[in-house]
């Protein structure tokens, strides 16, 4: 191993720290010792604190990671952030609710109560308040929230990630440096709330020193993680015929005015909030996170009523999530830049267990840094595939970074991983995934399957709903 | 054969040609690539776009050669039929079943057995019994009369199948179906078994070309949405009844087809449960005869039908000693899957990977569920620690049954509503008890335990008559 590589080692959070493009200097063919000394070490920190591991460990009769094989055993499944049973949810059990989270964090949730709790919500905050969580959840487009139990401390280790990022990807300090130098953010979703997201979005403007003068939101509030969850199950009911069944909660179902207000001005909130946009940021760079789609949608408005060249050349443009299964037709890419006056964007394939996201380079690839250990999956077998060549498989990693939670997880995606034995035509080095990237899910559910399409849905839907119940 | 053999990697690929049939005539175009639903399905087959004036029989007058035929004569037809099916003599349904071993949920044991045993049900007494205890035989065959100046007969019509493919006997009994009713079909081959009907309609041409029972089915197929062929054929002067098996998606898309003149008979996505009482636990030997029956429902075919069972509610008690109970239960059900013959269920050879990881997250709710199994596709028993099934009940397959113990049958009563088909209740003087209630609340077909997974042939169908709705009853009034 390298200086660097012993440095990351040996503390993996120092990779923050590190010059970001450093991570995309090691051939991947020197990644291997790397990835089982720092697994091997992530491993022994967790086990005894982070009581599902440590269950994993026992089942699998793993007692220490000889190989990275072993560490395979031992990833979670991508169901594990919500293996509560829905119940739960539904019956307002948080006393169990909190005492399955207990499993899979090292902090100590045992003296919290939490059996006055009517919401989520409420849950949420009591954990904040009594403990150093602050729990992420889910966009719960599956009926199913999934709660990730992030500290405050890991908290904060995405966003000067992000700062790094943003600064270093096109060649060091060739971006703007968020927390010197904030631009504005405008932002299409909500202020706060629990979702990775939007959390992640409000931790990042306490860092970036970003205040009322320099953002715009689409919403200036919270949102509600009850909420986000309901939509998932109205939805998961409505495809499955069974709407008429859905049990609500009344505390749940008194919230409804405010959201049901919220819908009847959606369209024409969405619509101020663009035009406040070019009003106070016109000309100017600005930053924004969005997906696709959504802008998509927002700038073919923009363009019908004349809008061109709305914002800075210089502007900081994050996205990712794909197209969301929605064909856009050609030229969308091109159409996006023409009316906003980007000039280019910093494309993203992450997800909220990971902390740090990929970013896409010109060749179309996403470059893998070494604060994550990739996999790629047999999928009927879960056997690893081998680092070598291009291998098509569920993608499954180490994140390095937490320390209070195990970063090892399977996800749900299918990847071609590359760069173990050949280096991108971008000259970055090391592992990479391929363009094309798509769900299991997709894939195999036929004609029986029940199509997510994103979050947003998921909430007029819910909306749709208390209205109905309400009338 | 109509295999080719392409270049490939270790594994050659297969591509399998599935000709289109039109009303007694193979038409040999394999332009079109179509993906099966598992790798290494692949098939071509013609763009039915093409052929869609020959397709649709827009002549209604054209069905009157079936009335030169009793039901009797069709009967025969039939049976002269399944001689012919006979599978080690048959190319047609040997290559059906090649093509099925890669593009179907069932093991080529079971496969194979679900094939040789396919001529055993064209026996004459069975396929008049069918027809004459859910239309009719005298309402077929000619004008029966209500009353004085009031006569009724049942007439077939022109119709669209849109079958499932979970199991090669769904496209046979389209074709007994449509032949007894003396109606059209045009059959829809699903993804999941492109072949069969095929190669029951290429053994009837090779038997019979001119025969009207021959001339009244085609069979072809086309992506399942693929609106270019869709609009034109879902009209009224082409067809009058939609069967439609399947997925919610699928009838909901159709759906977007209907007009007044066209009738939609579904057959929806529906699945089945089973409601076991206090008495399995009588004694041991009882308790393992009880698993033993329920690992059939369980089990058979795989777990891929709409009969069989997922959900099990059982009265063992919800107390600790309850629990136990359950969970002793649940390992003697275990063990009978395990136990069943290769004809009738194996481990599934591509156990859904969604599942499995839902499995693999009960891991950490530890206290909630018991799992039984589940380690690689050998199937599973979860058993549930409180009175409800898991959240991914709906996905429950490949084996894998959901054991929720309860304190009182009110609670797997009330579980049941309009999706659900097939009970399965031990023991039967339970059945007795519940049945009308089961009914209310949206139950389909109540079976002894153990029986699920054997449908009567002459019954009703998901709580519907389908032979009847296939029919068209016209009435002649003298007044």
């Amino acid at each position: 191993m390298n200086d660097y590589l012993t440095r990351l080692a040996a503390a993996p959070k120092s990779f923050i720290e590190e010059r970001y493009n450093a991570g995309f200097e090691v051939h991947g063919s020197e990644l291997e010792e790397y990835y089982l000394v720092t697994a091997k070490r992530k491993f022994e920190k967790l086990r005894s604190g982070v009581s599902t591991l440590d269950r994993l460990a026992q089942e699998q009769g793993v007692d220490s990671i000889e190989n990275l094989d072993d560490l395979v055993k031992v990833l979670f499944p991508h169901t594990v952030y919500k293996s509560y049973p829905l119940s739960y949810l539904e019956k307002n059990k948080f006393k169990q609710l909190t005492r399955w989270l207990n499993g899979l964090t090292t902090e100590d949730l045992s003296a919290v109560d939490a059996s006055a709790c009517k919401s989520i919500d409420e849950w949420i905050d009591l954990l904040e308040k009594e403990t150093n969580l602050t729990l992420c959840h889910s966009s719960g487009t599956t009926g199913k929230l999934s709660f990730l139990p992030r500290n405050r401390t890991e908290g904060h280790v995405p966003n000067v990630l992000m700062r790094n990022l943003i600064r270093d990807w096109f060649g060091d300090n060739t971006g703007p440096d968020m927390i010197e130098n904030p631009l504005p953010l405008v932002f299409p979703s909500y202020k706060r709330g629990y979702q990775t997201m939007i959390r992640t979005s409000q931790s990042q403007a306490e860092l970036f020193g970003i205040t009322d003068e320099n953002s715009l939101y689409l919403y200036d509030d919270i949102l509600s993680a009850d909420i986000a969850s309901l939509g998932g199950r109205i939805r998961a009911a409505e495809a499955r015929g069974e709407l008429g069944e859905l049990e609500i909660s009344p505390e749940l179902l008194a919230k409804k005015d405010i959201f049901v207000e919220r819908e009847m001005v959606k369209q024409q909130r969405t619509r101020e909030f663009y035009a406040e946009a070019v009003e106070r940021f016109g000309g100017k760079p600005i930053y924004m996170c969005t997906v696709w789609t959504m802008l998509y949608e927002a700038m073919s408005e923009a363009k019908a009523q004349g809008y061109t060249g709305i914002f800075g050349a210089d502007s900081v443009l994050v996205t990712g999530g794909g197209n969301k299964g929605v064909e856009l037709p050609q030229g969308w890419k091109e159409m996006i830049y023409e009316v906003t006056g980007f000039e280019r964007a910093y494309e993203l394939y992450g997800m909220s267990e990971m902390t740090t996201p990929f970013v896409q380079c010109e060749h179309g690839h996403y470059h893998i840094p070494p604060s994550i250990i990739p996999f790629v999956l047999d999928p009927i077998s879960g056997e690893a595939l081998p680092r070598t060549g291009e291998q098509v498989g569920r993608f499954a990693f180490l994140d390095t970074m937490p320390e209070t939670y195990w970063g090892g997880f399977i996800s749900g995606d299918e990847v071609t991983l590359s760069g173990y034995d050949n280096v991108c035509a971008c000259g970055r080095q090391g592992a990479y995934v391929k363009g094309e990237i798509r769900r299991y899910s997709e894939k195999e559910g036929g004609d029986d399957k029940i199509n997510c399409s994103g979050a947003p849905e998921a909430h007029d839907k819910a909306l749709e709903f208390l209205i109905n119940a309400s009338a | 054969m109509t295999m080719i053999e392409q270049d490939g990697d270790e594994a050659v690929q297969q591509v399998f040609n599935v000709p289109l049939i039109i009303r007694g005539e193979v038409i040999e175009d394999y332009s079109v690539d179509y993906g099966g639903r598992q790798q290494g399905s692949q098939f071509r087959s013609a763009n039915p776009v093409d052929y869609i004036d020959r397709i649709v029989m827009t002549r209604p007058s054209a069905m009157a050669d079936l009335y030169s035929l009793s039901i009797d004569e069709i009967a025969d037809y039939l049976v002269r039929l399944g001689e012919r099916l006979e599978f080690s003599k048959n190319a047609y349904m040997q290559e059906a079943f090649e093509l099925s071993k890669r593009t179907s949920g069932l093991s080529e044991s079971i496969l194979r057995s679900i094939y040789e045993g396919m001529p055993g049900t064209f026996v004459k007494e069975s396929l008049l019994n069918s027809i004459d205890h859910t239309v009719g035989i005298d309402y077929l065959d000619g004008w029966v009369s209500l009353r004085e100046g009031v006569q009724v007969r049942a007439f077939g019509a022109r119709t669209v199948h849109v079958i499932a493919g979970n199991a090669p006997m769904v496209g046979v009994a389209t074709v007994v179906r449509n032949a007894l009713t003396r109606s059209d079909a045009i059959v829809k081959a699903p993804s999941n078994d492109p072949l069969t009907t095929t190669a029951v309609a290429r053994t009837m041409i090779d038997m019979d070309p001119d025969h009207p029972v021959t001339k009244h089915l085609s069979v072809a197929y086309w992506k399942g949405g693929d609106a270019s062929f869709e609009a034109e054929l879902y009209r009224p002067k082409n067809i009058e009844k939609i069967v439609a098996w399947g997925g919610f998606a699928s009838i909901k898309h159709i759906s977007g087809y209907l007009q007044p003149g066209i009738d939609l008979i579904t057959l929806d996505p529906k699945q089945s449960g089973t409601i076991i009482g206090e008495e399995a636990f009588a004694d041991e030997q009882t308790m393992n005869s009880v698993a033993a029956k329920a690992a059939l429902d369980v089990g058979g075919f795989n777990q891929e039908g709409c009969l069989n069972a997922r959900v099990i509610y059982i009265v063992s008690g919800t107390d600790e000693a309850g629990l136990e109970r359950a969970r002793r239960f649940g390992q003697a059900l275990f063990d009978a899957i395990q136990a069943l013959p290769e004809e009738i269920s194996t481990p599934h050879h591509s156990f859904d990977p969604d599942l499995k990881q839902e499995i693999d997250g009960l891991r950490f709710v530890a206290e909630d569920y018991t799992v039984i199994g589940g380690k690689g596709s050998e199937g599973a028993v979860i058993v549930s620690h409180d009175s409800e099934q898991v959240d991914f009940a709906r996905q429950l397959a490949c084996r894998v049954a959901n054991l929720v113990p309860i304190d009182s049958v009110e609670t797997a009563i009330q579980s049941v509503n309009a999706y659900t088909q097939t009970i399965g209740i031990y023991p039967e003087s339970l059945k007795t008890e519940i049945r009308d209630r089961l009914a209310y609340q949206g139950g389909q077909r109540l079976v002894s335990l153990g029986g699920a997974i054997n449908p009567p042939g002459d019954g009703p169908q998901d709580g519907l008559e389908p032979l009847r709705r296939m029919c068209k009853w016209i009435v002649d009034d003298t007044q």
